[in-house]
């Protein structure tokens, strides 16, 4: 995976989070699950879609939330 | 100007190296233990191939402890110990001793200082349980309390050995069952007795409705449109106050000061030994909150204890015993009343009831 | 010192024998004056009768997403020495083994960054530090590291694995369970420290089926010691033990497969119907011993009651050669986790634990999904209906 292709994806998961926030908790692996169906025809793998979801946690711009179960959020004072 | 140094972050070290924290007696006898015996309910020593013995000396403990109970500890693991012990995982303190002239010595500074030998035999194991009204925000009761009025009214069962067989109690503040509660030879679990209130409002900031209508076990949870806007609603002929979607949801909070309480489960148990692992079954569904004391939930772990000591044979666990003398007979040694909720309506309910002709008459 | 708030009730549980918990959270707030207002609330808890934290919440360390566990009081103005009084989960050490030096610090960063109370341990086996803020997580997090340890799970993710004290101090023991433990604690960090599963997957080992740390109650994953060959019987000792209590009604009477009985004075074991149960090891310490090819059963699918009912761990697969996979770093059993993983992740929903799985798309299903053959030990009996799905590969 490129960096620009990474960066493609990484936008893409922010842009999803974002505009669910208070509607759908994303899990990680439904993250994963989409970014495969969204990028399929670029070949990129679960490997490929997780390093860039870390990096997101890494730059701290997903945090995890909790209710029951855990989730990825954008940081509530965005 | 000297920049300051800035020392690395450290993460991701993983788990600590246990070997650091053997003794030179373990570490020389590692998996070369040949058996152990029973002293006293405080005290056990294993005896290795090699000769060598440690001493166990069991001290309890109420789970949540200060930091001055660490250095009390501490004080005497050093003098004793050469700075070893370790937990179990009921939460005692296991002084371990490679000197036999120290044991008697440790016992009485342990006394002296107000703390509890025993836990080791025929006795009442220290009781397992959850944060409570301490530190939990979906607790249908405290643990602390209910565990040290249980522990205060059975302190002799656990310095003494005089039971059929140990008696494992764990407590639970809700049906999250934090711990190994429901298979327990005597549990005490929180119980909500009314439905969720809903907080229209706040669900709509806090809540996602699909996760909270899927965290029902018994689907009763059905999206609803409130003033127009999106909610939930709760059906309250099945909802069974489990408080799962109380976790998920927190706009749907359940606690209820008055209806609120405690029930009582037994016999089950979870060692392979002779029998099956087991869950416990329902002894009484409701016993109401009363502290600081609670006497009712006391009163029935007493009369459970008092039953199981008379007519249990050496070497029964709780659950053994009631196997052999038959549920209806349980129900009237204890005098616990029957009801309607003893009898499973859940899933799997059917694989509950009784397909023969056999009954005690 | 004065006391900041009255607590009749909760007085009333300083007074007996039994170590008392109030005196514990007084000594603490002796140590860390934010304390007295933990006393103050649950005073009230106590009154009301009900709790006073609300719901929700987080609290954390940069990078996880587990190890430290949100809490906030409903009255932060009245109690703000608990307006956060958050709690860290940290690895323990396997076995539950420390030195004074390691406890003694730990107390110390109690004091200093929190409430100054402790669990030994949790529900799970985490050492938890309670009453802290999240200004204060960072520092905390850093001082427990220096000491070498490491924060714990939480969420939907692999809590702390634990295990009993295994080959270190007990005879019983059929595998070393602290060493397996700490490697798959290892091993698995990343999947302890940043939550991505459905639910929490817990792993748990005990030594033997007495099953010291509950695994088959409660972890998806139990793994409990046994072995394959005859149980080693010295009969001088038999003998001694019939010297002191009845052996044939309290050890032989009670095996479970009445696989064991007296010829003359010797006792003969039918090995091949031993079920590997413990009673008798348990009673006669000194007279019999596990044979010499030990290895663990390993059991699925253990929870609690949320949220479709309590479920007791199932066979899955009867003897585990660990010890002879641990040469290999546990790559079998690595690989057999994986491919559960794998298929809980594409099968399961949210807050579905694995037993739950198990249980919605039937036993067949998960096998298949994971690579390992049906086998009698895995059922209590065969089916008793007919409703049986027949599949096209049986027509051939």
């Amino acid at each position: 995976m490129t960096d620009e292709t990474k960066k493609k994806v990484e936008d893409k998961i922010l842009g999803l989070v974002t505009e669910y926030v208070g509607k759908k908790r994303f899990k990680p692996i439904d993250i994963v699950k989409e970014m495969e169906k969204e990028f399929a025809s670029e070949g990129l793998t679960k490997d490929d879609i997780k390093a860039a979801l870390k990096d997101l946690m890494d730059e701290e711009k997903l945090v995890y939330g909790y209710a029951g179960g855990s989730f990825l959020t954008v940081p509530e004072n965005k | 100007m000297a920049e300051e140094v800035k020392k690395k972050r450290l993460t991701d070290i993983g788990p600590h190296d246990y070997n650091e924290y053997l003794s030179p007696m373990i570490k020389n006898n590692y998996g070369k233990w040949a058996y152990h015996e029973i002293i006293d309910p405080g005290t056990m020593v294993h005896v290795a191939e090699s000769g060598d013995k440690l001493y166990t000396v069991r001290m309890g403990s109420p789970r949540l402890v200060s930091g001055s109970f660490v250095r009390d500890i501490c004080d005497i693991a050093d003098k004793y110990c050469g700075g070893h012990l370790r937990f179990t995982t009921r939460n005692n303190v296991e002084f371990l001793i490679e000197d036999e002239k120290n044991v008697e010595p440790l016992k009485k500074d342990i006394a002296a200082m107000g703390y509890n030998v025993g836990g080791i035999g025929n006795i009442v194991a220290n009781i397992v349980h959850t944060q409570g009204w301490i530190h939990c925000h979906t607790s249908a009761s405290d643990a602390s309390g209910v565990v040290k009025s249980v522990m205060d009214e059975l302190y002799e069962y656990f310095v003494e050995d005089k039971l059929p067989s140990k008696v494992r109690i764990a407590f639970a503040c809700c049906l999250n069952m934090c711990g190994s509660v429901s298979s327990s030879d005597i549990a005490i679990v929180g119980t909500h007795r009314k439905p969720p209130r809903i907080d229209a409002e706040r669900l709509r900031n806090l809540c996602e409705i699909p996760s909270t209508i899927a965290a029902c076990p018994t689907n009763s949870i059905r999206p609803d449109t409130v003033d127009g806007k999106p909610g939930v609603k709760v059906n309250e002929e099945t909802c069974v106050f489990c408080g799962s979607c109380y976790t998920v949801c927190p706009a749907m909070p359940i606690a209820n000061a008055e209806n609120d309480g405690l029930s009582i489960w037994v016999g089950g148990k979870v060692s392979n030994a002779r029998t099956k692992p087991t869950f416990s079954k329902l002894a009484i569904p409701f016993i109401p909150n009363d502290p600081p004391r609670w006497p009712g939930v006391v009163n029935a772990v007493k009369t459970i204890l008092n039953e199981y000591k008379k007519g249990a044979e050496p070497g029964e666990r709780v659950g053994e015993w009631i196997d052999r003398i038959g549920w209806p007979r349980f129900f009237k040694l204890t005098g616990f009343p029957f009801t309607k909720y003893h009898i499973d309506d859940f899933r799997l309910a059917e694989t509950t009831m009784n397909y023969s002709s056999h009954a005690r008459l | 010192m004065g006391k900041k708030h009255q607590t009749p009730l909760l007085d009333e549980l300083k007074k007996g024998k039994w170590i008392s918990f109030v005196k514990e959270i007084e000594r603490a707030a002796e140590k860390s004056e934010r304390t007295e207002d933990l006393l103050g609330q649950v005073e009230e808890s106590y009154r009301d009768k009900v709790n006073h934290w609300k719901h929700g919440g987080m609290a954390g360390v940069k990078g996880y997403g587990a190890g430290m566990v949100g809490r906030f009081s409903e009255f932060p103005e009245k109690y703000p020495g608990i307006k956060e009084c958050h709690s860290m989960r940290i690895i323990p050490s396997a076995g539950f083994f420390y030195n004074t030096d390691f406890l003694r610090k730990l107390a110390d960063i109690s004091e200093k960054h929190a409430g100054g109370l402790l669990n030994f341990h949790g529900a799970t086996g985490n050492i938890q530090i309670l009453g802290m803020s999240q200004v204060e997580a960072e520092d905390v997090f850093q001082a427990v590291a220096e000491l070498g340890f490491d924060l714990g799970g939480s969420g939907s993710d692999l809590r702390t694995p634990s295990c009993c004290a295994g080959q270190a101090r007990c005879e019983f023991a059929n595998y070393d369970t602290m060493k397996i433990c700490r490697h798959l604690t290892e091993e698995y960090l990343d999947e302890l420290h940043r939550p991505a599963f459905n639910y929490k997957f817990k792993f748990k080992f005990s030594g033997c089926a007495n099953d010291c740390v509950a695994s088959a109650a409660r972890s998806d994953l139990a793994f409990i010691g046994t072995w394959k060959d005859k149980i080693k019987i010295n009969q001088d000792e038999v003998k001694n033990y019939a010297k002191k209590f009845n052996v044939q009604k309290y050890v032989l009477d009670k095996c479970p497969t009445k696989c064991m009985w007296f010829e003359s004075e010797n006792l003969v074991i039918d090995d091949e119907n031993c079920v590997k149960c413990m009673h008798c090891i348990n009673e006669l310490p000194k007279a019999l011993k596990a044979g010499d090819e030990r290895g663990c059963s390993i059991l699925i699918g253990a929870k609690a009651p949320l949220v479709t009912g309590p479920r007791m761990g199932m066979m899955l697969v009867p003897f585990y050669d660990v010890n002879e996979d641990a040469k290999n770093d546990y790559e079998w059993l690595k690989s057999l986790i994986s491919n559960m993983w794998e298929f809980w992740d594409e099968y399961g929903v949210s807050r579905e634990r694995i037993g739950e799985l198990i249980g919605r798309v039937g036993l067949n299903t998960f096998l298949e999904g994971i690579g390992l053959e049906p086998i009698p030990e895995m059922v209590e009996h065969p089916r008793s209906n007919p409703f049986i799905k027949f599949t096209e590969d049986e027509e051939e």
